[in-house]
């Protein structure tokens, strides 16, 4: 046995909590789902306007509570302040603070807007909430030129989400998981499948399943290029082409813990894809699959990036724990979304039936 | 809008569930708001200001708000001077440094000369003197001043409610406290107890046929544990007024194997006293059973004067240590080397290397040939040996073993000055004539084998050299090679590189000793230094300065003697004196036999605490009636002894009464009946010398920079041992305290009140010992250095003239000779402190006493014996390796000490003791880093986590010391109606003394000690490990 | 009594403000130059007994069980199977080209024209990027502030004219620290004796380290292929702790 052991050490325990990866996992599924929304929403493309709707909803339903998981991995969310009053244009993070409200402003105008005949259409059925109906109906419209340029904007934003949360983790030379191109392809490219596995929850619990098809087609697509990146992450990591993949390949070797995570991560995506591709008319297990994968990808990142030690041989495995910073958050940021979703289908029907 | 019940109900546990998991950031929300999140600083955060500042020309600042004063640490025994530095308002101490007048805690020290604001400036950035003169305190030392504000201090005298050990506690008044102590009764409704008044009983005898054991005071003993330079102000309380000779510290389970050792070759085996490398000039040092950097008294010092040597200096050493220490750095290269022995091996190791310094020629002979010292200082060599005075050899001689004397070839002498001091020795000088060893003109001859004739008969006498070489070469290399598991040519190697440094190399061991052969070992390792002629070199193997005296008949005052003075007599109860002196002995020897004795005595070893309790409760050979435990914890630190004791010592029965006088409620005073506060280290007043290893003269102040914590007595003193030992003496009216006590050499007398009454005058005898008395202080050393807060009680107490020179040491956190005062004035090779006694390589009272069980003597000399149980049998016989394939060590933690435990920021860095275990033995037991085992020796077993790694001897399992702890907090008491928090991390890990052996051999069936020493043992348990 | 010296309380207040201008300029800065403060590491002067450590955590007041400077300690053995100690103290290396600095989206975190890279703690959001961006694990979110920590090099004391705490209780006297820009400095004339010998913590990242090594152990110079005990150990401060 010729490697050193470490008779005292320490390892630092991982800086971003649970919270991140709800962020990240929440914040990509929005603007997945935005995307998604866009050609049933805006292009008024038939097969896609059923989707559209389940997608603005998950947009809307995500896009409102991750920033509240971000605030909460800044231990002090009224420091928030201070990104507004001190701004480092050289950090993608500050960058970051600025797409966010970028992107939620287009989604919530870009919402609006094409929720309004809706709005106006409650506001006609009368009862006790159609005075704020149709106050929120403003006239109740249909202005396809002003939800085009809302998503625009929206466009931009979850472009801008999408590049900014990836370089963030991309360029932090450090962590030799993060340290590669492939990162913020793989959580674009995750994000879409946690999107369509959003579309696809909702369209299961609301809709008709008959998108059931379009969705699945689109899953197995994203299924295959996660595979593919990690198959090429994977090459470059053995191959020792790039030297933080092999940096990082290289503190995994060994760990049954990696090994377990990573078969876990593999298996469960050739599921999804099995499943999106030989059951085109199931909805719901496809779509919880892959919203696991964007989660997992995202919790393998964060939470197993920070466990490689920098420095010395101590690893500070992450232990789930009952504390607000574990377990309770994530259980508490479910929690949110649900009362969010309830508090937004309960307020507008989001089936079929009701007219766009 | 209709929203199902069933949709309010998700919705709502949705709501629930996401307040839960942010109520934290809620939380940080509104201290936000409260302007909570402002740090104390923009960028120095929580840090407080510093304590001065100093500018490029070296003008000092202080700040008002802080206090910088020089005390005394207790974070172990070494005692380092340090600088405390106190947040005045909150009076909570910030941080320890250390004190740059302090040798143990700089390297070179200031001189005593420079004020208090150079000091200030010497241990600052200014002109890079804070890297030169860098005065420190090491991890421990930092990290105890948590101990202050611990939530498991006493504070208030405990009276326990319930049966012993039960954890619970009355908090009860001072004058409660004195009066039940004093007077006993029905103190826990377990009926009558007698009080300390009554226990003094300077007339009856304990027993009537057997005088020698003295009168029923003695029946009362008091442990403490190392003087911490408050220990003669217990000792004038309990043996010079109260009047028991059962007072005795911690050495028989510190480094008492090593300390007797010591003690045999220089002639004393009472004081022990023992010897240093003089680590700034050394070349070559053997370190066996002792790491410096690791552990070691001064554990600091060495460790500062290692590291510099090895990097910069001349020196490399080998540590022979069946674990991997902290002495070893392998940036060093070879300059440090560690060798791995298998454990209580260690006399086999050293008996190689006389053999090899005998066989290669390569003894000092000029050095040896000198039979005193006057003769010995004219050839050169400032100490002597008794290398080539003869022992009689003669079997059967009523002086076998015993040295020919003077009054043996007809010198006439008194008859009770015979085989004293004054009785010369006889050497054989260069002609073959038998000369005195007082008288000799020149060097005699070493290695002597001769018939003289004495008294008209034919004696047969051998010099001590000559003996130590017949024993060395009772084996040959490879027979000890086999024993050690050190190779050969390694060991033939080691002599020749401690040859080739001669004078300027050394052995040095200490803990390592405490195996089952460990005084032999020691005597053995410490006979090479004579062998090398290096005792007083500079370089070689050097005394350590000692102190200034406070408490003798000083220069200002006498904290000596006082009119009513007892002196103590009778046996002690850790039987160290000889067996054949008993009315015991004499009984059995008239049935005609004298052996075994009930239980073994050491007629050649110190106090024992080892002995005392197991004894003095099973009433060998009389019962204890009180036990007084101050600062002392026999339970945790005596291999073996919980297994023995602990049920018979809650047994109010079996031992009546148990005071401790204790910051903490420790695992021995968690037996108490009662808990007196004591004050915790910066708290305490005290002059403590440094315990070896400074080759100067260090006498260390210890003062309250801090106010006491413990609740006041009645008039107004914090309680503590000295406020309650002072309440014991007025109430049982006991002379040498209150009104009168002390006198000065005009005859004037002074009371003995309160602690300054004592502490201060002894700061003046200190104050006015050597040529000339130290200086003044300054009013600035006195502002700057925090004395100024005790002031007015100098003031009160010392006679004008003294206030100015004590404040001076205390000002200064002691006095402290130059460290250029090191090396003779006229000879700078030459240590100017010398050790005085002669080294014995025979010593006369060793190899003619007996083993009390056997009868069989001991050897006269350094030898190599196995590990062996009392009665001589060797360990291995009774418990063979086949069934005991691992031997369990135990070695001191770097980080830890047996109480430091409540430093949580120690623990928190470091929080347990993995047992260490070598990957072979891993692999063959089926264990991995981190996995429970089960660790069994003939005695008990315990549960731990296996540390794997190849720093150990395969065969060895190796245990920190400091941890396993069931008290110091691990364990919560109720005092009063207040519940101690619970904190189980202060539990962790385990304690190796939890499985010490019983001594299988032994009649009285007590815990395994040495058996000349009657030092614990912790070294070498067989021991089997298994998958728990 | 004219030996006994005037200790009235007004002698108090008077000796303590015995000062005079210019405190500003810290004691260890050369007379000409800007200073620039560096730390040398002498390994082979480090006995791992952690007085750096728990100094640094007085000195700060750190939350329990995070550490600004840890002296991490190996057992190595070689091919042949020799086994010995082997050490590194760590704290944050007042790098040059610092990672921690740009990630920083607040910009809280800085680096001083003297060399010292701080966090203004009135600023600092404590989302940890630094954290993450800092090669050596230097940093991390303090749980009582919640905002990012780490060696300040003791800031608060160099400007005071004083060593860091862990420089000061070095009682291997390994930790050196001083000035680089004068050449007269200790640390400069160590570095000079030491040319060519003195390492830093990986070279490779490119953050141009202040804080060098002599001894330095390669393979435990960033991440250390092995075991660690500590893993096994219960930590402080941290969930379930
Ligand atoms: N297995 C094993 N056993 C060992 C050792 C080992 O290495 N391994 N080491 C041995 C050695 S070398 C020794 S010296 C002994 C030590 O053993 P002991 O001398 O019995 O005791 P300690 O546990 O050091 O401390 C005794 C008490 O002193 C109290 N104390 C601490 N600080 C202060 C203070 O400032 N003021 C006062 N008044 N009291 C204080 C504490 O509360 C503690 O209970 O243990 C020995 N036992
Ligand atoms: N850090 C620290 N320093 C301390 C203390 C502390 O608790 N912690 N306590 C102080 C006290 S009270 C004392 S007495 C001194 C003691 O200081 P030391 O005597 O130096 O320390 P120990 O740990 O008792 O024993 C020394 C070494 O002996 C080794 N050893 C065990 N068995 C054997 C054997 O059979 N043969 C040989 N050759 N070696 C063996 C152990 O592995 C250990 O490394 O330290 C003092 N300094
Ligand atoms: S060596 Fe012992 S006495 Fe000295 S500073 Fe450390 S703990 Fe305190
Ligand atoms: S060591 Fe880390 S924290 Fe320190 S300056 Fe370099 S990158 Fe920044
Ligand atoms: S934690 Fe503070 S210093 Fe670090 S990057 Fe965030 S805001 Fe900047
Ligand atoms: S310089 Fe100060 S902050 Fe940095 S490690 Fe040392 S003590 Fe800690
Ligand atoms: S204080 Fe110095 S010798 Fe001790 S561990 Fe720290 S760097 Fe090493
Ligand atoms: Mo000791």
């Amino acid at each position: 046995m010729n490697h050193p052991v470490e008779i005292l050490g320490f390892a630092r325990e991982a800086a971003w909590l649970p919270w991140a990866v709800q962020y990240f996992f929440l914040i990509g599924i929005s603007t997945a789902a935005f995307f998604l929304s866009l050609p049933g929403l805006v292009w008024r493309l038939p097969a896609w306007q059923g989707i559209g709707r389940r997608a603005l909803l998950a947009a809307l339903v995500c896009g409102l509570t991750a920033p509240v998981a971000l605030l909460a991995d800044l231990h002090q969310p009224g420091r928030f302040l201070n990104f507004y009053l001190h701004p480092n244009l050289g950090s993608w993070m500050a960058w970051g603070s600025f797409f966010i409200p970028l992107y939620l402003i287009g989604l919530l105008l870009y919402a609006w807007l094409c929720l309004r005949p809706q709005l106006a259409a409650l506001a006609e059925r009368g009862g006790q909430l159609s005075a704020l109906y149709r106050r929120l109906a403003y006239g109740g419209h249909d202005s396809p030129g002003a939800i085009r340029a809302a998503a625009v904007v929206g466009a931009l934003g979850a472009l801008l989400i999408l590049l900014y949360t990836g370089m963030e983790v991309m360029v932090v030379e450090a962590r030799p998981l993060w340290h590669t191109p492939l990162l913020p392809l793989l959580f674009a490219v995750s994000a879409v499948s946690g999107g369509l596995g959003m579309v696809g929850l909702f369209e299961a619990l609301i809709g008709q399943g008959a998108a059931a098809p379009l969705i699945n087609r689109w899953q197995e697509r994203s299924q295959w290029l996660t595979l593919g990146l990690l198959a090429a992450w994977l090459l470059l990591a053995v191959s020792g082409l790039a030297a933080s993949p092999a940096d990082a390949l290289a503190a995994m070797r060994g760990s049954l813990g990696w090994l377990l995570s990573a078969a876990w991560l593999l298996g469960t995506t050739a599921l999804t894809l099995w499943l999106a591709r030989s059951r085109r008319d199931v909805l719901l297990w496809p779509a919880l699959l892959a919203l696991h994968g964007a989660w997992l990808v995202r919790w393998m990142v964060f939470m197993g990036g920070q466990n490689m030690p920098k420095m010395g041989a101590s690893t500070h495995i992450y232990a789930l724990s009952l504390s607000p910073d574990s377990v309770l958050g994530i259980v508490g940021m479910a929690g949110l979304c649900l009362t969010v979703y309830i508090i937004l289908t309960s307020i507008i029907p989001w089936d079929d039936r009701a007219e766009a | 809008m209709k929203i199902s019940k069933r949709r309010q109900v998700l919705a709502l546990g949705g709501l629930a569930a996401f307040a839960a998991g942010y109520s934290e950031t809620a939380g940080r929300m509104v201290g936000k708001l409260l302007g909570k999140d402002a740090p104390k600083h923009k960028t120095a955060g929580d840090a407080p200001e510093p304590e001065f500042r100093i500018d490029r020309k070296g003008n000092l600042e202080v700040n008002p708000a802080q206090q910088v004063s020089y005390t005394t640490c207790l974070g172990c025994t070494t005692m380092c001077g340090v600088r405390v530095r106190i947040d005045r308002t909150s009076g909570k101490v910030l941080r320890v440094a250390g004190n740059p007048y302090s040798p143990l805690s700089t390297d070179p020290h200031l001189p005593m000369k420079a004020s208090v604001r150079d000091s200030f400036v010497a241990i600052s950035g200014y002109k890079g003197k804070g890297l030169d003169g860098r005065s420190t305190a090491c991890g421990r030392g930092n990290a105890v001043a948590q101990q202050i504000d611990s939530p498991y201090r006493v504070l208030t005298p405990l009276k326990r409610i319930g049966p012993r050990n039960s954890g619970q506690w009355e908090p009860i008044s001072f004058e409660q406290l004195v009066k039940e102590v004093v007077h006993g009764g029905n103190l826990f409704g377990e009926g009558p107890v007698d009080g300390l008044a009554a226990l003094r009983d300077l007339k009856t005898p304990i027993d009537p046929q057997q005088p020698a054991l003295g009168s029923v005071v003695n029946q009362v003993a008091v442990l403490s544990s190392v003087n911490d330079g408050r220990e003669n102000f217990a000792r004038r309380f309990f043996q010079k007024a109260y009047g028991t000779i059962n007072f005795i510290g911690h050495g028989s389970y510190c480094g008492g194997s090593y300390r007797s050792g010591s003690g045999a070759l220089f002639g004393d085996m009472k004081a022990m006293p023992h010897c240093k490398p003089d680590f700034s000039n050394a070349e070559f040092v053997l370190f066996v059973g002792t790491a410096p950097g690791q552990a070691g008294n001064p554990f600091k010092r060495q460790g500062t004067l290692v590291a510099k040597a090895r990097s910069e200096g001349k020196l490399s050493y080998v540590v022979v240590d069946p674990v991997l220490t902290h002495a070893d750095n392998v940036a060093s290269g070879d300059r440090g080397r560690w060798l791995p022995i298998r454990p209580g091996t260690d006399g086999a190791l050293a008996m190689a290397i006389i053999r090899q310094l005998f066989e290669t020629d390569r003894i000092d002979r000029h050095f040896l040939s000198f039979p005193n010292a006057e003769l010995a200082r004219q050839n050169g060599e400032p100490s002597f040996s008794n290398a080539t005075h003869l022992v009689v050899v003669e079997p059967k001689h009523p002086r076998e073993r015993r040295f020919l004397r003077a009054s043996d070839l007809g010198f006439e002498l008194p008859e009770e000055q015979r085989y004293k001091e004054g009785d010369a020795f006889v050497c054989l000088d260069e002609a073959g004539q038998p000369v005195f060893s007082n008288q000799a003109k020149g060097a005699c001859q070493l290695l002597v084998d001769s018939v003289l004739t004495v008294g008209g008969k034919e004696v047969r006498v051998k010099s001590a050299l000559k003996l130590l070489q017949e024993e060395a070469m009772r084996l040959d290399l490879p027979a000890y090679a086999a024993a050690c598991g050190i190779p050969a040519d390694t060991l033939a190697a080691l002599a020749q590189e401690l040859a080739a440094h001669g004078k300027r190399a050394s052995v040095i061991a200490h803990g390592g000793m405490m195996s089952g052969s460990g005084f032999y070992n020691a005597y053995a390792l410490m006979s090479i230094n004579a062998l090398l002629g290096n005792i007083n070199w500079k370089g070689g193997f050097v005394a350590n300065g000692g102190g200034f005296k406070d408490n003798g008949e000083g220069p200002r005052y006498n904290l000596d003697s006082f009119p009513g003075m007892v002196k103590p007599a009778g046996t002690p109860l850790g039987r160290n004196v000889p067996y054949e002196k008993t009315a015991e002995f004499a009984a059995k020897k008239a049935a005609d036999k004298p052996y075994p004795a009930s239980a073994p005595w050491f007629p050649n070893a110190p106090g024992l605490t080892t002995e005392l309790l197991p004894g003095g409760i099973s009433g060998y050979p009389y019962a204890l009636k009180a036990l007084v435990l101050w600062s002392s914890n026999p339970l945790y630190g005596v291999t073996g002894l919980r297994n023995k004791i602990a049920k018979d010592l809650a047994d109010p029965k079996k031992l009546p009464l148990i005071i401790s006088v204790d910051p903490f409620i420790n695992e021995s005073n968690a037996y108490a009946d009662y808990i007196v506060p004591d004050s915790l280290m910066y708290e305490s007043w005290g002059w403590v010398a440094a315990w070896n290893g400074v080759p100067t003269k260090a006498m260390s102040a210890r003062w309250p920079v801090i106010e006491p914590k413990a609740d006041k007595t009645p008039d107004g003193q914090a309680i503590g041992m000295e406020t309650f030992f002072i309440a014991l003496a007025k109430a049982m009216q006991l002379p040498g305290f209150g009104a009168g006590a002390i006198s000065d050499p005009e005859g004037q007398t002074y009371p003995l009140n309160t602690p300054e009454d004592w502490y201060l005058r002894g700061g003046a005898n200190i104050a006015w010992l050597g040529k000339e008395p130290v200086a003044d202080a300054t009013a600035e050393d006195i502002i700057l250095s925090g004395v100024e807060r005790i002031r007015p009680l100098l003031e009160k107490t010392l006679k004008p003239e003294e206030v100015a020179k004590v404040a001076f040491l205390l000002t200064r956190g002691g006095r402290y000779q130059p460290g250029k005062d090191a090396y003779d004035e006229e000879n700078p090779e030459w240590m100017r402190n010398p050790m005085k006694a002669m080294a014995h390589l025979w010593n006369e009272n060793l190899g003619a006493a007996k083993n009390s069980l056997t009868g069989k003597r001991f050897t006269g000399c350094a030898t190599w014996v196995e590990p062996s149980f009392a009665d001589g049998t060797p360990v291995g016989k009774i418990y063979p390796a086949a069934q005991w394939p691992l031997q369990l060590v135990s070695y001191k933690s770097a980080l830890q000490n047996p109480y430091s435990i409540g430093a949580t920021r120690l623990l928190s860095l470091h929080p347990e003791n993995p047992v260490l275990i070598h990957p072979a033995d891993a692999q063959r037991l089926g264990l991995e880093m981190g996995d429970l085992a089960e660790i069994s020796t003939p005695t008990g077993s315990l549960k731990a986590r296996v540390m794997v790694h190849a720093g150990v001897t395969p065969g060895v399992a190796a245990v920190e010391h400091g941890f396993g702890h069931r008290e110091l907090g691990a364990r919560a008491h109720r005092i009063g109606k207040a519940q101690q928090p619970e904190n189980k991390h202060l539990a962790a890990g385990v304690n190796l003394n939890d499985v010490g052996l019983i001594d299988p051999t032994r009649p009285d069936k007590a815990p395994w000690v040495d058996s000349v020493s009657g030092a614990a043992v912790r070294n070498g348990l067989p021991a089997r490990i298994s998958r728990a | 009594m004219s030996s006994h010296p005037d200790l009235s309380r007004r002698a108090f207040f008077t000796a303590l403000p015995a000062v005079t201008a210019g405190l500003a300029v810290p004691a260890q800065a050369a007379e000409d130059s800007k200073p620039h403060w560096s730390m040398l590491v002498d390994t082979r002067r480090c006995i791992a007994c952690q007085a750096c450590t728990m100094a640094c955590s007085m000195e700060n007041a750190s939350p329990e069980g995070e550490f600004r400077t840890v002296v991490a300690t190996y057992a190595v053995s070689t091919q042949e199977g020799k086994t010995g100690l082997a050490v590194l103290p760590r704290l944050c290396n007042h790098c040059e080209q610092p990672p921690c600095i740009p990630v920083c989206p607040v910009g809280a975190t800085f680096k001083r024209e003297d060399g010292i890279v701080l966090v203004d703690g009135e600023r600092c959001v404590g989302c940890a990027y630094c954290v993450q961006a800092c090669p050596y694990d230097a940093r991390f979110v303090n749980h009582h502030t919640g905002k990012a920590d780490k060696c300040t090099f003791c800031s608060h004391r160099v400007e005071a004219g004083l060593l860091p705490a862990c420089v000061e209780t070095c009682v291997g006297g390994a930790r050196i620290f001083g000035d680089v820009n004068d050449p007269q400095s200790d640390i400069s004339q160590r570095l000079k004796a030491a040319e060519g010998k003195t390492r830093v913590l990986k070279p490779e990242a490119g953050t141009n380290p202040h804080v060098f090594y002599i001894g330095l152990d390669d393979q435990l110079s960033g991440r250390v292929d092995g075991v660690s005990a500590a893993d096994m150990m219960w930590r402080p401060g941290h969930q379930g702790g």
